[in-house]
């Protein structure tokens, strides 16, 4: 996955302050995020992720510092219209699900932005819900209302897109194809925030992971490092996905972090059976 | 603000069913007096109900808010249609016994919008489940009454999230009275939708924690009544009767 | 609690969601169930707590066997299972108890044991509103543990939760089990089904079509599909520790 030159904006959070009724939620947050670049927001609950992303989209205002996605201060711009630059995902977006039909609710956010539906077909394909098109929304299950809200999101082909857990609930095949959708993106050079818990996730999509306790940054480093290295995930409370675990335990070459890597680094390997 | 707001003043002390009978008395004095300056006495009952209480100021908005359409629309058809006599007002003929009738119908919705908002702003939730669990009414009543409410406050949550969901799909909020129409689908909808979707499930949890267990209910902090709650109730009931009593004696007269 | 070819389908639907489905569970064990959206992983769960189609309509055929009426249920979403009743946490808890009568004395024992099984009495005099989805849904599995139910039901009951969160509770179920519970636990997460459950069934479109240990029976996780992937034979290891055990050095 390259940060190459495309559609994507670069995204800055600079000494950004923010507090809740007085409680401080971020205290003075720097992050530089350049145009096309994956990056993953780690951190135990009340650190301040969800807070630092709403930001983007202009549903929160900083007490002091600057948000900027590509050339528009935040700051000067409504929600709606960071939406034509911005995707933002929420994690429990089936709530916004209004529409008559999958097809229509996804079309929803393209219509606003005045774009054609050529987004919304594609978006439609790449979830695997085009045989769903023409259901009424709360007619599938809840996993597949997540898909759908992503789905609207994606098909408003924004520049940045922003991700709040959004693996959360849905099982491996949803899984699979959240991760294919969010990779596709990154190589059209779509810069991805994602917020999530899910570590094997982070793994198969982020470059860059930073994570955040108490309002501010404690880490920041690339997916690669920070998911082999036990020790530095311990004192967060985490541990390596999978694949860095195996390739940890068998000293693989290259310290592979996703599925992919790992199988391709075992190649030659002998197996012994079952049992044995 | 609709629903409960913590305090510590007597009323919030009180039984639940304290505060409810009081409000109820006040709707009830209200169709007992006719004269508009006896209901504006009612209402200023009601205000002092709310004042005692420490919500006034909280109660106020949203009952002004609630009244004003109507009391505007009752001004304006008694005051067009009301009889004799009438007063000069520019262009406009208006029948001060229209007026007169305005005040009357206005100062009762006045005096039961304060007094209801009063009772909702003191009586927890909570409590009055435990008061109607001790006096033994089936749990599928208590549910039913104390939802409803508590529905404001939860809507508003679900409505904030909403709002700002279809805000990030593009949708414009304010704008023309055409605008704001249109967007009321997106808002309104998905309200509607998830609300249900969630109760099937709301039911199955309740169910599974026995709210629908046949058998008594065990209340565990169930609400003292004490003789101040009773000789306050007593007063309520004293003095609507001696109301309704007055009303259908004088106009027998 | 058994299941003998049970056929079932909701009121207007056109495909029954379970079909011929026939499993037994006992008490004190962890039984998984898995499987893609919509094979009827929630509905099997629901037909075996009993609860469908007492309370959802529908179609049952076969017979069921329920030996207990003492089943309780918990779902993924936190907040639609709260009684909105209650102003802490101990009266939400206490909540489940005090409908079945039980008396005062005993409510209150059974809500501190639940609130302390799920680590959650410093939260006891919170307002559940105010809570994170982790601690909620722990209040929740506490609210259900205080009616000390025979069989407990989880559908994805870690879904909300972050990794810590998550392995608590997977980690209370096998300690449940050991008190006499039947736990019967559905989830797409295979990695923590085969650390926690003895047995796991496999739907596959309302079907049962897998039914055995974990290792003999799932193939999903992370680690099995690299093991796959890099050529290791059948049947795959589920973690690091058993692929590392396949490894010729």
């Amino acid at each position: 996955m390259s940060s190459a030159p495309g559609r994507g904006h670069a995204v800055r959070w600079e000494a950004v302050r923010f507090a809740y009724d007085g409680a401080e939620a971020l205290r003075g947050v720097s992050l530089d995020v350049p145009a096309g670049t994956t990056l993953a927001i780690l951190g135990p609950n009340g650190a301040g992720k969800t807070t630092l992303t709403r930001l983007l989209i202009g549903l929160l205002r900083p007490r002091a510092g600057r948000v900027s996605v590509g050339d528009w201060d935040v700051a000067a711009k409504r929600p709606d219209e960071l939406a034509a630059r911005v995707g933002y995902v929420f994690q429990h977006a089936d709530q916004q699900l209004f529409e008559r039909t999958v097809r229509r609710d996804v079309a929803f956010g393209p219509r606003r932005l005045g774009l054609g539906d050529g987004g919304v077909e594609r978006a439609l394909g790449e979830l695997e819900l085009l045989g769903a098109a023409e259901s009424h929304p709360y007619d599938l299950p809840a996993p597949a209302r997540k898909l759908v809200a992503l789905a609207g999101v994606l098909a408003m082909e924004p520049g940045v897109l922003v991700l709040d857990e959004p693996t959360a609930g849905l099982d491996r095949a949803g899984r699979d194809r959240v991760i294919a959708a969010l990779r596709r993106r990154s190589v059209e050079g779509v810069t991805v925030v994602v917020v999530s818990h899910d570590l094997a996730f982070v793994a198969e999509v982020a470059e860059r992971i930073v994570v955040l306790r108490e309002g501010v940054v404690v880490a920041d480093a690339p997916a690669g490092r920070l998911l082999g290295d036990a020790a530095a995930l311990a004192p967060l409370g985490l541990e390596p996905p999978p694949a860095a675990a195996v390739g940890a335990a068998l000293g693989l070459p290259g310290a592979p972090i996703r599925v992919g890597e790992c199988a391709a680094a075992l190649g030659g390997v002998r197996w012994r059976g079952a049992g044995a | 603000m609709i629903g409960y707001v913590p305090g510590a003043s007597a009323l919030h002390r009180a039984h639940p069913y304290t505060p409810l009978a009081i409000a109820t008395g006040l709707f009830l004095m209200a169709f007992a007096v006719s004269a508009p300056g006896a209901v504006w006495v009612v209402v200023a009952a009601a205000a002092l109900f709310a004042a005692s209480a420490g919500v006034l100021g909280t109660v106020l908005r949203p009952a002004a808010i609630l009244a004003l359409p109507t009391w505007v629309l009752l001004t304006i058809l008694h005051g067009l249609l009301g009889g004799a006599p009438h007063v000069m007002l520019g262009p406009v003929a208006f029948s001060v016994a229209g007026g007169e009738r305005a005040l009357v119908f206005g100062g009762r919705l006045a005096a039961i919008l304060l007094a209801f908002l009063t009772a909702l702003a003191t009586v927890s939730p909570a409590r009055l489940v435990e008061a109607m669990t001790a006096r033994g009414v089936p749990f599928g009543r208590v549910y039913l009454l104390v939802s409803t409410l508590t529905v404001v406050p939860r809507l508003r949550a679900r409505v904030r999230r909403i709002v700002d969901a279809q805000q990030c799909r593009g949708l414009r909020l304010g704008g023309s009275p055409l605008a704001r129409l249109r967007a009321l689908g997106p808002l309104v909808v998905p309200l509607v939708l998830s609300a249900l979707a969630e109760v099937d499930e709301q039911a199955l949890a309740l169910d599974v924690r026995g709210g629908t267990a046949r058998g008594r209910r065990t209340a565990l902090d169930p609400p003292a009544e004490r003789r101040a709650d009773r000789a306050v109730r007593w007063v309520v009931v004293t003095a609507v009767v001696a109301a309704y009593a007055w009303k259908f004696l004088g106009a027998g007269r | 609690m058994a299941l003998d070819a049970v056929t079932f389908a909701y009121p207007g639907a056109g495909t029954p969601a379970l079909l011929d489905v026939s499993l037994a569970i006992e008490a004190g064990t962890v039984t998984g169930v898995t499987g893609a959206v919509g094979a009827g992983t929630s509905t099997l769960l629901l037909v075996a707590g009993g609860f469908a189609p007492r309370l959802t309509g529908g179609a049952l055929s076969g017979r069921r066997d329920i030996a207990t009426n003492r089943i309780s249920i918990v779902f993924a979403t936190p907040w639609t299972q709260l009684t909105g009743l209650a102003t802490t946490v101990r009266a939400e808890v206490a909540f489940g108890p005090a409908s079945l009568g039980w008396p005062r004395g005993s409510v209150l024992a059974a809500c501190e044991a639940a609130l302390r099984d799920l680590g959650v009495e410093h939260l006891a005099d919170r307002d559940p509103g105010t809570l994170s989805g982790g601690e909620l849904q722990r209040v929740v599995v506490a609210s259900v543990l205080a009616m000390e139910p025979e069989l407990l039901v989880l559908d994805d009951p870690a879904a909300e939760l972050d990794p810590a969160g998550a392995d608590a509770l997977y980690a209370l179920l096998p300690e449940l089990a050991r008190r006499g519970t039947a736990v019967l636990v559905a989830t797409p997460d295979s990695e923590r089904l085969a650390r926690t459950a003895e047995r796991v069934l496999v739907m596959e479109g309302g079907r049962v079509a897998r039914d055995g240990p974990p290792a003999a029976v799932l193939d999903d996780t992370d680690v099995a599909r690299i093991a796959w992937a890099a050529g290791c034979p059948a049947p795959y290891p589920l973690d690091v520790a058993a692929l590392v055990a396949r490894v010729v050095r």
